[in-house]
């Protein structure tokens, strides 16, 4: 180590090289080796090694050829795996106490405490450029147990406590802001919890469900599966809602955020942190990202002096890029939710980026009763309680308004202790919610 | 098969075809209350329950004894269940609904009384009710339903996911008859057979060609599959089938051959069609093929296929067993003779070369280009180490690089006395002499005269050079003067070691794979005696197994046997043994089951080198099929590790003849080679499809991993034998790796690989990396003369040639040129007994698998006519729905082109129709009768 000269000595200078002397060469003195090539300094490739990777199956649609190449890969597995249980058997590769033996001569080199830093350059194979929180940076160099292949420009290191020498690499560097947004527990609200809206759900299952879990279906239409959906309405239409039992039906990971999330105080922190999203979404591909309340930082650009506005945008033109840019995302299904669509910035919604945009209108008589249902099921009733009056009534009650209104009845019932929720009540918790509703805005003053 | 779908997923495809009367009339009922009629739950909407107590009623009726309801209830209920429409993601209305009743349908039909018509109606619609209800423990009901039914109605009316269905169970039912023991021509076999073919006749209608060609497969009576066939799907069944091949169980896989060729013979594909005949290796289908075509442009075409894959042309006479190679020339008209001779070879190759400006020769320096090796190197006189060794780096890097353009300025364009082969000693001067022939390849006429004079020299070496020369000049092409037997035969029997050499190598090179039975004459008795040297033994059975490739020549065969069995165990033991072992193996290359019986035989034989033959044979007999019991066996050889414990008991038997050290040298190599056959073998049997040849690569870490030495000597080799003429940069890193291992045979092996995948692909990231390891090994003459050579081979032709053994779409393999590659691999398995001992011209066995990478457009007189066609990647559109491009990427260029081992091209015009089905080599193009010159609207 510290040897500058990398790379191109030859191995053993003796020149009689004669054909049957190699073997009398051995007994020498180890020869000093040259390091292998090594690949360090260069942008990471992403996957396993190629040495390791397995083929690609082609085609996509099922048919016995797939099938067929997937046997195929397995049998080369169970080969492998039957060659290497009997090397292991035959010839024991390493013992065990002299693998733990290296390991503590590896832990007595790096030493304790150990410094963390980030690498900024690479120069050659055993030395780079590295930076610390207090500010200077050291031309320091790489021990040799320091797996290079991890290496690459801006990965956090570990640095010796004296020398400041690189003696290893921090992994999984994501964004914990990104972790928090995975969703861990799934929300208990599922498809059978969503009054109406047939036709919604049949939309998102087709544009994200089933792209997930049936891709080939859409391989033999000869189509791509759309990459996003958009849904939209007034509020309380249960946008959220269907977000949520997508995201309690699907197996895939699901990651959450709120358009103002993205919203950061410092520059550039906004578009990193979508990045990041996007790359941890295609990390633990397949995932769905549900993107709550978009015209937070979707809306139309327009000319702005303010460092705050113009922030936003740039942040909107990295979600641009994610959805629809020069990379491609794998499985990556996108769904957005926003009440205000019409303010959003065209670039945002357009097909490739949005595929499917889809409407939740204000619930008809049917679904209204649907919804009463769902909400009252658990309730109980008073007799003289017809729902269907409720609903016949020419209101503009969103799916949110319904529940607010059983939600008041209820609270009516418990105020006067009674056990039952009665017709009285209902009525007046509508005129009550409605009454709210419509408070914003006094009827014709403006007009 | 048809994948087993979750039985939820319904595809809404409801067929144009079920506008019956009485369905109409059910339409409109539905059709009022069909946009909303999707409640969920529990709470159904006004529209379901209707429908609900509709069927209710309609199960009601056929409760009842009138028979007279039966037929109409029965209507209804077919109407509303094939009418009923659904999402992806849910099941159709009316089926849920019949859910209930389902037992008690069942039931109703074991006492059904009505007309046999009407039973007929409720089996098939108790059929497609199964579909969803039936449970694994039922039985295929769907299926039996169906077969109860006497009048079914087709199965394509209910809908696509029920055919899909129907097939499943069809395919899981028949196999599991089979297994029983049902005889396939018992009536109930015929009766699924038949269903079968129904179903597939449906699938091909309706853009489901995979699922027709598994469903057949399942059902064994794949053969049928000709008669279903039009010219609308011929081409996606064709390839669907194609790349199947290599993947299917033994049996299967001719009988998918042997459908695909049949199918593209009744749609007049002859390319194709002679293409799957000559991978099936039968002579009579290529003959058949080959004489079927009226048009003489397109037995001209076929003739071009048959010329680049080198198959014996007595295959083309009516008896091949008797008919010599002349007769049939004699009975075809003459321009279809120089097609089939390959005559023209030279003189399109040159063309080519002068269209791509790379006619100038090549000097040393071109190659290496020293000024770029690292200054280390340089700092050494890289002369000083070992002269002569440089010199003979030179001699092969000089040939490969001008290969076949006759105008190299060390050999050919000197007089006579200056020339190259004086700079070198010895053993040299016959490499220095035999690449004369590589550097004239193809050029018989003017290649004859320049080697003549070399004939006559006084030196030994240089005289077996030019009989070699000689030889390697009519690689691949025939010529009627047929000069290499008439010059060679009587240098077999001349007492010089060397000479004998030259001429028995050399008509091995001039008639590779011709299957000539002169040229046996006079090869097979040097195999058989046996006071000669086991070298030239070796040598002849080697030959003989070049020219009779792949033939399953038994009298070669029985007298090769013959002679390991009698031959003096020394003897046997002699390095050279191998090559007799090989030339044994090459009879079967790409034979399979065919070489079952010398195993066998081989087995008896107690000698070390019976079980290096016994692998050989193994592993050519299965070269390209991909077996993947062939690569366990192959690794099962790999897993013992062979100490020198275990040595020191053999040998003694062995009698001491010379130094007894060098015999008990000589014995501890031999003793493990067989494994480093066996690693070639993984990549010899893995490299002829793309997911075994990745996965071997997974293989071989590990082989490398736990190998002995000459299991990791031995991977670098397969590893280039896998992807020859293929430079893929996962696998350049991995030989970059090996090349600087400690162990320097399998440093120089990787850097002889390295040469191998990026032969004649002027590669540049490659070329750097060797100029790294010129510098590198800048004191290893070994490892230096093996890293000129990779140079050489890496610029071979100056980018014009490749050694890819797959041509014709990567589907076809070259015989000859697995041969040549494979003993080139085998003598570099002890490197240091041949390659870089005195026999460095074993090099020259990687000639038969050069072949020019042009892709060159001929009119119809066969003159070049220039065109423009696109070159890019090939991509693999098998299985892909509607008409995916073929390349991607891809460039114009005006023809003659290149192209890479994994390129394709397509015409980019309209204006003429290939001839050929894969443009590639020569091709004939035809005017399009149709076209019009747009260039007249302006």
């Amino acid at each position: 180590m510290g040897n500058a000269a990398s790379g191109l000595n030859p191995p053993g200078g003796n020149k009689d090289g004669q054909n049957k002397d190699s073997k009398d060469k051995k007994p020498q003195p180890k020869k000093w080796e040259p390091p292998l090539p090594t690949r360090v300094g260069k942008k990471k490739k992403r996957g396993p090694d190629a040495a390791t990777k397995l083929p690609a199956v082609y085609p996509t649609t099922r048919c016995r050829l797939k099938l067929l190449k997937m046997e195929r890969i397995k049998d080369y597995l169970l080969l492998e795996e039957e060659f290497v249980q009997n090397q292991e058997r035959l010839k024991p590769s390493v013992t065990e106490d002299k693998n733990e033996e290296e390991r503590t001569r590896v832990d007595d080199l790096r030493g304790s405490p150990m410094g963390v830093g980030s690498l900024e350059e690479i120069i050659d194979d055993d030395h780079a450029i590295i930076s610390t929180a207090s500010g200077p940076e050291y031309y320091v160099s790489i021990m040799s147990f320091v797996d290079k292949d991890l290496l690459e420009p801006g990965c956090t290191v570990l640095l010796h406590h004296k020398t400041s020498a690189v003696i290893g690499v921090l992994q999984d560097d994501t964004d914990p802001m990104v972790n928090v947004m995975k969703l861990d527990k799934a929300p208990t609200e599922s498809y059978a919890d969503v009054g109406g809206l047939d036709s919604q759900i049949q939309e998102i299952k087709e544009s994200v469900e089933l792209p997930l879990t049936h891709p080939e279906l859409y391989e033999e239409m000869g189509i791509k599966p759309p990459k996003g959906v958009i849904l939209y309405g007034v509020p309380g239409t249960g946008k959220t809602l269907l977000a949520k039992a997508v995201a309690n039906q699907t197996s895939a990971t699901f990651l959450r955020v709120v358009g103002s999330e993205l919203i950061q105080k410092y520059l550039g922190d906004g578009p990193k942190l979508v990045r990041e999203l996007f790359r941890v979404a295609e990390e633990h591909a397949p995932s769905i990202v549900f993107i709550d309340e978009i015209d937070a930082i979707g809306t139309k650009r327009y000319d702005s002096t303010s460092g705050g506005e113009r922030e936003i945008q740039r942040t909107m033109l990295e979600l641009l890029n994610q959805l629809d840019g020069f990379d491609t995302r794998g499985d990556v299904k996108v769904i957005m939710a926003t009440n205000r669509i019409e303010s959003l910035d065209p670039a945002l919604i357009r097909p490739g980026r949005i595929d499917r945009k889809i409407e939740f209108p204000l619930p008809d008589l049917k679904t209204k009763l649907r919804i009463f249902k769902l909400h009252t099921s658990r309730m109980s009733l008073s007799e003289d309680v017809d729902l269907e009056e409720f609903v016949t009534a020419k209101d503009d009650l969103s799916g949110a308004d319904i529940k607010a209104v059983c939600t008041e009845a209820g609270l009516l019932a418990l105020r006067e202790r009674r056990m039952r929720v009665t017709k009285q009540d209902f009525t007046s918790a509508r005129e009550k919610v409605l009454f709210r509703k419509n408070e914003g805005t006094p009827e014709g003053l403006y007009l | 098969m048809p994948i087993q779908e979750e039985a939820t997923v319904v595809v809404p495809s409801e067929d144009p075809v079920k506008s019956k009367k009485e369905e109409e009339k059910e339409k409109e009922k539905l059709a009022d209350g069909k946009d909303d009629n999707k409640g969920e739950g529990e709470e159904l909407s006004e529209e379901d329950l209707q429908l609900r107590n509709e069927l209710e009623m309609l199960v009601e009726r056929l409760r009842e004894p009138d028979h007279s309801l039966y037929k109409p209830a029965l209507e209804t209920m077919r109407g509303l269940i094939r009418t009923s429409t659904s999402s992806m993601t849910s099941v159709p209305k009316p089926l849920k609904f019949l859910r209930p009743y389902y037992p008690e349908l069942q039931e109703l039909y074991e006492k059904f009384a009505g007309s046999v018509e009407d039973k007929g109606l409720f089996a098939d619609i108790l059929s497609v009710l199964s579909m969803t209800y039936s449970t694994p423990l039922a039985g295929h009901t769907t299926l039996t339903y169906r077969l109860d039914s006497p009048h079914p109605s087709p199965p394509g009316d209910w809908g696509h996911e029920y055919v899909l269905h129907l097939a499943s169970e069809l395919g899981a039912e028949y196999s599991a008859r089979a297994d029983k023991g049902d005889s396939p021509s018992s009536p109930e076999m015929q009766k699924l057979s038949e269903l079968a073919e129904e179903c597939a006749k449906w699938f091909l209608g309706h853009n489901a060609e995979a699922d027709a060609v598994d469903l057949l497969a399942e059902c064994e009576c794949i053969g049928k599959l000709a008669d279903l066939v039009d010219t609308v799907n011929y081409a996606r069944v064709g390839r669907y089938m194609v790349s199947c091949v290599s993947l299917l169980i033994p049996p299967d896989d001719i009988a998918f051959l042997r459908t695909a060729h049949d199918i593209y013979l009744r749609q007049s594909r002859l390319p194709e069609a002679i293409a799957l005949a000559i991978r099936l290796n039968d002579p009579t289908l290529i003959r058949a093929d080959f004489n079927t075509p009226a048009n003489p442009h397109m037995r001209q075409q076929l003739a071009f296929i048959i010329a680049r894959s080198q198959i014996p042309l007595v295959w083309l006479a009516e008896n091949p067993e008797e008919a010599a190679t002349d007769d049939v020339l004699t009975s075809l008209p003459e321009d279809l003779v120089s097609c089939l001779s390959n005559i023209n070879l030279s003189t399109h190759f040159k063309a080519f070369g002068k269209e791509l400006g790379v006619t100038d020769p090549r000097s040393l320096e071109d190659i290496y280009k020293s000024h770029l090796e690292p200054s280390s190197a340089r700092s050494v006189p890289a002369q000083g180490v070992d002269s002569a060794r440089q010199n003979l780096a030179g001699t092969f890097v000089n040939a490969f690089v001008n290969v076949g353009f006759g105008n190299d300025k060390m050999i050919a364009e000197v007089e006579e006395g200056q020339s190259w082969i004086y700079k070198n000693k010895d053993h040299g001067m016959m490499s220095a002499a035999a690449s004369l022939g590589v550097s004239m390849l193809w050029d018989t006429e003017v290649g004859l005269g320049q080697i003549d004079k070399y004939t006559y020299s006084e030196e030994e070496y240089i005289k077996a050079g030019a009989f070699m020369a000689m030889g390697i000049l009519h690689t691949s092409v025939r010529t009627e003067i047929d000069a290499p037997i008439a010059l060679l035969t009587e240098q077999i029997e001349n007492k010089s070691v060397p000479l004998r050499t030259g001429a028995i190598v050399g008509l091995g090179f001039a008639y590779a794979s011709t299957h000539r039975s002169d040229v046996l004459a006079i090869l097979l008795p040097l195999v058989a005696e046996e006071t000669l040297t086991m070298s030239l033994a070796a040598l002849a059975a080697l030959s003989l197994g070049f020219v009779f490739v792949g033939s399953c020549n038994g009298e070669i065969a029985g007298t090769i046997l013959q002679t390991m069995m009698e031959r003096e165990p020394t003897q046997l033991t002699d390095k050279w043994s191998r090559f007799m072992a090989l030339g044994l193996a090459l009879l079967y290359l790409g034979r399979q089951e065919a070489a079952d019986a010398t195993i066998e035989t081989l087995r008896a034989i107690e000698h070390p080198l019976a079980k290096q033959a016994q692998i050989l044979v193994d592993i050519c007999a299965y070269a390209g099929t991909s077996n993947v019991l062939k690569v366990q066996q192959m690794l099962h050889y790999c897993t013992d590790h062979i100490t020198k414990e275990d040595k020191k008991d053999e040998p003694a038997e062995a009698p001491a003849e010379g130094s007894a050290g060098q015999a008990n040298e000589e014995k501890k190599d031999d003793d493990d080679t067989f494994q480093a056959f066996a690693v070639l073998g993984i990549g010899l049997v893995a490299m002829g499809e793309d997911v075994g040849a990745e996965m071997s690569l997974r293989t071989f870490n590990h082989l490398m991993h736990y190998g002995e030495p000459i299991i990791r000597r031995a991977v670098p080799l397969a590893l280039g034998l896998l992807s020859t003429s293929n430079p893929q940069l996962p696998l350049l890193d991995i030989l970059s790796k090996y090349s600087h291992d400690s162990d320097l045979d399998v440093a120089a092996n990787s850097i002889f690989a390295m040469g191998l995948i990026g032969a004649g692909t002027n590669n540049a990231r490659l070329a750097q990396m060797l100029r790294q390891l010129a510098g590198y090994y800048g004191k290893e003459p070994d490892c230096l003369f093996v890293t000129r050579v990779a140079q050489g081979l890496v610029n071979a032709g100056k980018g014009t040639v490749t050694l890819n053994p797959f041509f014709q779409d990567r589907g076809m393999m070259s015989l000859p040129a697995v041969a040549g590659i494979l003993t080139t691999l085998i003598a570099f398995i002890d490197a240091k007994s041949f390659i870089l001992d005195k026999s460095h011209w074993m090099l020259y066995y990687l000639i038969p698998a050069m072949y020019p990478r042009f892709l060159i457009t001929l009119d119809e007189e066969l003159k070049p006519l220039p065109i423009t066609v696109r070159v890019g990647q090939a991509v693999d559109v098998v299985g892909q729905a509607g008409k995916p491009r073929t390349i991607s990427g891809f460039q114009t260029y005006q023809t003659p082109v290149r192209l890479a081992t994994t390129e394709r091209a397509e015409l980019a015009t309209e204006e003429y129709i290939p001839f050929a089905s894969v443009l590639e080599g020569l091709v004939i193009l035809e005017k399009n009768p149709g076209w019009e010159d747009e260039k007249m609207d302006i």
